[in-house]
């Protein structure tokens, strides 16, 4: 869960993390009074959950208040990778003479913590690593270790830091990673730290990304405004719509609604549709146990996608039973109708109970079954995926 | 033989007498697994189905020999629930919960490579060696006694494996859901060395997919394998920069792609499969 920056920023603060004295502005007038305040000139920085924003021009400078308003006004106007500018961030603008970068993350595959630092901050870290590996320092931890001050001071030492600041850069360091681990955090990045002219040591650029997971045991995070978010730019109508019933969804470019299960099979599934010549129109996660009435909204989701020519449905019961799987269908089928070919697969656990809910319910009413293919464990989940190819290619056209 | 369980387990449930233990407890016993006991604090002295409560996993460990636990207990609760275990000496931990604190499981991991405990999970749908013991939530009706082995992050994608194996005669010896959380108590190589030591597994399946970090650690061994391993990946065709699923399924930047780690796995020498259908055929093709 990414954090922006000056969220990032008012936990380095709260971790004596030196920061600069800016503030938010939602307006451009709001902008403009907090230039006058600071009575400086500015930087600007747009408030977004995404990378590259100084490439996108999302950080500009501005003399006084009336540039800045102006220089404001193009920023609220700006999409970066898709996602509007809602939020400015003002800050007085520093003369630089060095810049560092100082991190800490989790290395997932070896089990680590890992304090990374460089001379060479403001850029791209990656690239520097890639291109420079000797330019960056690790240390790597593990999660039951603290970090010490002369641990730190040698870190500060090897990036390149003078005497006269190396206690100062040590303390940030040490606090950097007392904060990653008190916030649950799988990211945090001070880039760049800078070392101004007037030789202080200001972090100019946060990057956080914090565990969702663990949110639960943060109230102080809360008390901060900082709680889950969306982090994937816009959402089309049909994504907020599956976000307000609590359903994982994207929508793809293709014309196969997909119902594929866990989110296992939810990526893979995609996959199959590909290898048949097929294009799956969104990714769903349709595991997890769902109830009867969450199946039928997911149908309901597919069904109203106009881009859909077919659905594809599949069921594979571990924890999420056949039964209710049957039971959201049917739930579907008299509520709301079908208006889409659909060909699915089911099995697994207590699919005898889901077969005979199925077969109760085209007793009943055959017709809500005229466009249902069904089948069982005899069908292989590609006669499936070759199907939902057909049935989109008939309707469709090309 | 079959790898991390059999039907000599001694196996034991930590959150027995709660709805989904209690669920899957019975699943697990109808199936013939050993299951000799669980733990719920404070119901001490009960019984589930014939199985002694202990409060303690120490008391359960030391009363019924249990060396084998299945953790069915809120995420918030899994990182006490497994310290707890691996403390009174199991020996292999499945935690069946999801979206456990990536923190958590780094204490975990810490505490079990100390202790000499095997962890599974977070997320995932358990392990099943067919016809011996069933440990989590895997439906019975896709698996039968045979000779490859398999190992996978998804549920869903054993199953449908465990199924295509089942079909076409190969059957399996056991079945290892790694887990979805973004950290996991064990990783691709680890797991693959068992079924490696393992005189029943003729060959092994692991499916990995997009935003994972243990498929990579999958070359590292088996180069050094005389057990063919087959390899898919999920999430080929799956767009970048978008979140799909799984907690762990993210492509960000320069994380491999699931293309690439499909490409990878082949260079190290397993055999890259598109569907579940490739299977069978592959394994016809190496003599399996």
């Amino acid at each position: 869960m990414r954090l922006y920056e000056f969220e990032g920023k008012s936990l380095f603060k709260k971790y004596e993390i030196p920061i600069p004295e800016g503030r938010t502005a939602a307006g451009i007038n709001e902008v403009a009074q907090i230039v006058r305040e600071l009575n400086k000139p500015v930087v600007i920085k747009a408030q977004v959950l995404t990378g590259g924003r100084g490439k996108a021009g999302g950080v500009k400078f501005a003399d006084n208040a009336d540039t800045a308003q102006s220089v404001a006004e193009n920023l609220f106007n700006l999409k970066i990778k898709g996602y509007p500018v809602n939020l400015l961030l003002v800050e007085p603008k520093y003369e630089i003479k060095r810049e560092f970068y100082i991190g800490v993350t989790i290395d997932r595959a070896n089990y680590k913590l890992v304090v990374v630092a460089s001379g060479e901050g403001g850029v791209d870290i990656e690239e520097t690593a890639e291109k420079h590996p000797e330019k960056i320092v690790k240390k790597t931890l593990s999660v039951q270790q603290e970090l010490y001050t002369f641990e730190a001071l040698e870190i500060a030492k090897q990036i390149g830091i003078t005497s006269e600041h190396l206690k100062t850069v040590a303390r940030i360091i040490v606090n950097l990673y007392l904060m990653f681990k008190a916030t649950d955090a799988k990211l945090v990045e001070i880039n760049p730290l800078v070392l101004t002219a007037d030789n202080q040591l200001i972090a100019a650029d946060s990057r956080v990304s914090l565990d969702d997971d663990a949110l639960f045991r943060h109230p102080e995070l809360k008390a901060m405004g900082i709680e889950k978010r969306h982090e994937e730019g816009e959402m089309t109508s049909r994504e907020k719509q599956a976000t307000e019933w609590g359903i994982p969804y994207l929508d793809l470019d293709g014309d196969i609604g997909m119902f594929p299960g866990g989110a296992g099979f939810g990526i893979m599934g995609n996959d199959f549709i590909h290898y048949y010549g097929g294009q799956p129109a969104n990714f769903m996660d349709s595991g997890g146990g769902p109830s009867p009435e969450r199946i039928a909204k997911m149908l309901v989701l597919l069904d109203e996608n106009p881009d859909v020519k077919a659905i594809f449905g599949a069921r594979f019961g571990g924890i999420s039973r056949c039964d209710d799987f049957a039971k959201g269908v049917v739930m579907f089928l008299k509520e709301h109708g079908l208006s889409k070919p659909i060909v699915m697969r089911m099995t697994g656990n207590m699919w005898q109970e889901g077969v005979k809910i199925f077969q109760d319910a085209k007793n009943e009413n055959p017709e809500l079954f005229e466009k249902v293919e069904f089948h069982g464990i005899e069908t292989p989940i590609e006669e499936i995926s070759r199907r939902a190819v057909e049935l989109a290619g008939m309707k469709g056209g090309n | 033989m079959a790898i991390l369980v059999d039907k000599n387990s001694r196996v034991m449930v930590q959150g027995i007498t709660g709805g989904t233990g209690q669920f899957h407890a019975r699943r697990m016993i109808e199936y013939g697994t050993r299951v000799v006991g669980g733990t719920s604090p404070g119901k001490g002295g009960q019984k589930v189905m014939d199985c002694p409560v202990f409060d303690t996993v120490a008391e359960c460990v030391k009363e019924t020999g249990a060396d084998v636990s299945v953790v069915f207990l809120p995420a918030v609760a899994v990182k006490e629930a497994a310290i707890e275990a691996i403390r009174a000496g199991i020996k292999f931990l499945v935690v069946i919960p999801e979206h456990i604190p990536i923190h958590d499981m780094l204490h975990i991991r810490e505490e079990a490579v100390r202790g000499g405990t095997i962890v599974i999970g977070g997320n995932t749908a358990g392990i099943i060696t067919p016809g011996q013991a069933n440990l989590g939530i895997m439906p019975d009706i896709a698996f039968a006694p045979g000779r490859v082995g398999t190992v996978s992050r998804s549920g869903s994608i054993t199953y449908y494996v465990a199924d295509t194996l089942t079909r076409t005669g190969y059957g399996e010896s056991t079945c290892v859901g790694l887990g979805g959380d973004p950290v996991l108590g064990s990783t691709f190589d680890e797991i693959l060395l068992k079924f490696e030591a393992d005189d029943q597994t003729k060959a092994v399946v692991m499916t990995g997919e997009i935003g994972g970090v243990y498929e990579e650690r999958a070359c590292t061994v088996i180069p050094k394998m005389k057990t063919p391993v087959l390899a898919m990946i999920g999430g080929i065709f799956a767009p970048p920069g978008k979140r799909m699923g799984h907690a762990g399924a993210i492509v960000e930047g320069k994380m491999g792609t699931a293309k690439e780690k499909l490409e990878m796995l082949a260079d190290a020498g397993a055999h890259p499969c598109r569907t579940f259908k490739d299977i069978p055929e592959t394994l016809k093709k190496l003599g399996v």
